[in-house]
């Protein structure tokens, strides 16, 4: 029987070969093969229905197998006596509990839809671009498959994947591209659009002659992929992007929905079958961690490459959760119906606050240190057992959450610690190899990426805990989670204190420390052990910063905010969190102009003494602004749409900007974002994918001397004053600003290269 | 976004926005004080958010007190050191 070593690239369900699965051979071959895989679901509820529900399985062909038997539920905390329904393959299980579903609305379905990936991981062990053996007979029906690796295996083995990228020559929302560029491998191609026969003779080709494991695109969701299909039925020349060749390309609609305070888009997407097509523009959290971050993400949630891809860290965490369960004999529940514990209205002020938030001290402050817990929420929910089962209601309980009328029950291991556990040890030691490696080393940015998926997963799973809706999801586990975190960070202020720190601000898992005569690094990691001695929780040194400034709010200068400020650590790097340069809707001549300040800042020990040359910066940036000499596209101002157009009362400058791309017929989303730059006509903006480039001319200048000014005196603010005053000390020779004698050292430069060193800047401006 | 209460933050916004026709009535320089007590107040919204208390008013009330006295042992310090320096 024939038998080789590869890894899982895909695997989906047939309705005749039942599941199919993709396999890179180490050989380099490209194996598909099948089997046959039985699908469980649980009913459970009263007899009679139960009974109804045997018989009417009974009668469906083919029969599945039936047995009344015994599994455990997280949320009720005891064995059920569930019916278990096995249907043999794994490609009826989805119609036949439709109908089940439907018939029997009064039941409640545990196991019932879950993704064929996870089913087949917790099944083998082997999960999505898993290391594995497999052995099958000559019609290529697979006889047995074993893991060779683990997920959470430090360095997985390297896969030898075929990747194609294709990419329009430009933004295709904006105006239609000419050609496609294409890589693969060491070659180049560039493929014309038109004629459209010859390129979909010559795609076709290079996919056949290249036959890629992997489709890396731009926009390959939203106008690629589904002009190239369209186009190749027009001309009956079909394309074959999909490898399986008798299935049609999967198409999920696009949609908009509401998270985290805000309302996010994702485009429709187009999955291949024996194929991953991933969609660079589309992918979630690319610019973040790129192709080692979404592989790894893969690994970890055990779904299928296209889908992970795409999908939010909830669903992954989530899909973490639910494949521990199915190891586990835990019942996944299919629609939870679980309501918070009735609690005393006492009771839900001391489990509401959520993390704990200081008002910091406002203004500029040297030799800080700012102390974090390594990632806080996971470490306390691994550590202290939390999870949905874990959550007793009892006040008399032995271990009892802090502050709450509630326990912990430690004779088990919750679902959530255990899923959390190897992932928070993953990312830890990741985070410990990435600083060990020298900065040349080319597995620091691959150590790095694959860190900050493994983050992100984490981040999510605090969130993912209070969420009613999630299958492992109980408020009083999320608000064990915060309880803890107050009492850790509270802990961790009096020893601080007590060893004579004063405490600047605390922010959830952060402190930022100060001591009389200055920070001594032995001593603070004293009190890092000290702390971690009372907390039981690792903490560790962000790092000490020469200065740091604590801004006020915009709204009210006398009151300050939590969460903007800045500052200079000791090797002159910054930290910035608020500020205009890091928000997504600032233009990056702005931003860029604000970066080179910051550096300017930082690289004198008293930043005070950078003042005038910032000043004189500044009065050069405004020249060129008003000069008509930075580029329009570094004015783009990008805000995202929050609600839909014909919601808005007033229409802000973003909503006057989607109106114009309506009048053209191109229709933007809740969520979708919108480019415009600020003009002096009637509408006061223009949308930048109207096609057509704005005439420089019409730019409102005075608008982004306004925007620089604001966006540069909140930094400037402890040393100028208000944004009256910089405007007064940039404006004091009074008449007009002289226009630079020449063109080329341009700060709008900055934007896409900031110098290395700010004397660079410095030496741009006294050239001119 | 998945609270049952305010937040300590909206509370106190809250409250303020219902003191506001008793500011407005205020002299100008009056309502000057008054907004330094509430700036007060949300220097210490963390420990109002952490006693949990049932009516948070009083925590704010409690905050304004604890920067007056601050400032009383400030001047009461600064007073000392002139006394000394005259002495």
């Amino acid at each position: 029987m024939p038998e080789c070593k590869g890894w899982l690239l895909d695997l989906f369900e047939d309705p005749e070969d039942d599941v199919v699965l993709y396999i890179i051979a180490r050989d380099g071959r490209r194996l598909r093969l099948h089997t046959c895989f039985p699908v469980t679901f649980y009913a459970r509820g009263s007899n009679t229905e139960l009974r109804t529900l045997w018989r009417f399985l009974s009668s469906q062909s083919p029969k599945p197998v039936l047995k009344r038997t015994r599994r455990f539920d997280a949320f009720t905390r005891q064995d059920e006596t569930v019916l278990e329904v096995q249907v043999q393959r794994a490609y009826l299980q989805r119609p036949l509990f439709e109908r089940v579903a439907k018939s029997f609305p009064h039941l409640t379905f545990d196991d019932a839809d879950i993704q064929l990936s996870l089913r087949f991981a917790a099944a083998t062990g082997v999960f999505p671009l898993a290391h594995c053996t497999v052995s099958f007979d000559e019609g290529y029906t697979l006889k047995s498959i074993c893991p060779l690796e683990k997920a959470w295996a430090l360095t997985p083995s390297r896969i030898p994947f075929r990747v194609m990228t294709i990419a329009p020559n430009c933004d295709p929302h904006r105006t239609l591209p000419e050609r496609l560029e294409i890589d693969c491998g060491r070659s180049h191609y560039q493929l014309s659009l038109f004629p459209e026969r010859g390129l979909l003779v010559n795609l076709k080709a290079l996919l056949e002659r290249f036959d890629p494991d992997i489709l890396l695109t731009s926009w390959g969701d939203t106008w690629l992929l589904p002009y190239l299909l369209e186009t190749s039925e027009k001309h009956s020349l079909p394309l074959p992007l999909n490898r399986e060749s008798r299935k049609e390309v999967r198409w999920q609609k696009e949609r908009s929905y509401f998270s985290y305070g805000r309302v996010v888009y994702r485009g429709q997407q187009v999955q291949l079958y024996g194929r991953c097509h991933i969609d660079r523009r589309n992918a979630v959290l690319w610019d973040d961690y790129g192709m080692e971050g979404t592989l790894e993400a893969c690994r970890v949630t055990a779904l299928p490459l296209q889908v992970s891809a795409r999908s939010s860290p909830g669903t992954g965490i989530s899909s973490i959760e639910i494949l521990t369960a199915l190891r586990e004999g835990i019942l996944v529940p299919w629609q939870k119906q679980q309501a918070e514990m009735v609690k005393p209205a006492s009771e839900l002020f001391l489990a509401d606050p959520g993390g704990m938030v200081y008002q910091p001290v406002v203004g500029v402050h040297r030799n800080v240190a700012q102390i974090d817990f390594v990632s806080l929420y996971p470490s306390i929910m691994v550590n202290f057992n939390i999870s949905p089962e874990t959550i007793i209601n009892d006040p008399a309980a032995e271990n009892l959450v802090p502050t709450l009328g509630i326990g912990i029950d430690n004779s088990i291991t919750g679902i959530v610690p255990k899923s959390l556990k190897p992932l928070l040890m993953k990312r830890i030691t990741l985070k410990k190899e990435t600083a060990r490696l020298e900065a040349w080393d080319p597995r620091r940015q691959d150590f790095a990426r694959r860190a900050s998926a493994l983050k992100w997963l984490l981040v999510t799973c605090f969130g993912y805990l209070g969420y009613k809706n999630a299958r492992f999801g109980r408020i009083e586990a999320h608000q064990a989670v915060t309880a803890y975190a107050r009492e850790l960070l509270l802990r961790a202020k009096e020893t601080a204190e007590a060893a004579g720190y004063e405490i600047l601000h605390m922010y959830v898992d952060a402190l930022w420390i100060r001591k009389e005569g200055g920070i001594d690094k032995g001593e603070l990691d004293t009190l890092l052990e000290e702390i971690q001695l009372n907390t039981g929780v690792p903490i560790a040194l962000d790092g000490i910063y020469r200065w740091l400034v604590f801004l006020p709010s915009r709204q009210n200068e006398n009151r300050s905010v939590p969460n903007r400020y800045f500052g200079a650590f000791e090797d002159g790097s910054l930290k910035i969190r608020g500020i205009a340069a890091r928000r997504g809707d600032t233009p990056s001549y702005i931003a860029g102009v604000q970066d080179c300040i910051l550096k300017m800042l930082a690289d004198w020990p008293d930043p005070a003494a950078a003042i005038p040359d910032i000043i004189q910066y500044l009065q050069q940036s405004i020249r060129l602004l008003k000069a008509g000499r930075v580029p329009v596209h570094e004015l783009l101002v990008s805000q995202r749409l929050g609600r839909k157009l014909d919601a808005y009362t007033t229409l802000p400058a973003a909503a006057r900007a989607a109106l114009q791309l309506e009048g053209i017929g191109k229709h933007l989303r809740p969520g979708q974002r919108v480019r415009f730059v600020y003009t002096r006509l009637k509408d006061g903006v223009y949308a930048w994918d109207l096609g057509k480039a704005p005439d420089p001319a019409i730019i409102d200048v005075d608008q982004y001397i306004k925007l620089l000014i604001r966006a540069n005196s909140e930094i400037l603010q402890p040393w100028v004053g208000s944004e009256k005053d910089l405007a007064a000390r940039l404006f004091a020779s009074g008449g007009q600003l002289a226009l630079p004698r020449q063109p080329r050292a341009h700060p709008a430069l900055h934007a896409s290269q900031p110098p290395a060193n700010p004397c660079v800047a410095l030496a741009i401006i006294r050239t001119m | 976004m998945g609270r049952t209460l305010a937040s300590t933050t909206q509370v106190l916004l809250h409250e303020e926005g219902a003191l506001s026709r008793f500011r407005r009535a205020l002299r100008k320089s009056d309502q000057q004080a008054l907004d330094d007590l509430f700036n007060a107040a949300q220097q210490h919204l963390a420990a109002s958010a952490y006693a949990a208390h049932t009516l948070p008013f009083e925590t704010f009330l409690l905050s304004m007190l604890l920067e007056e006295h601050k400032e009383v042992m400030r001047l009461r310090q600064a007073v000392k050191e002139l006394q000394e320096m005259h002495a």
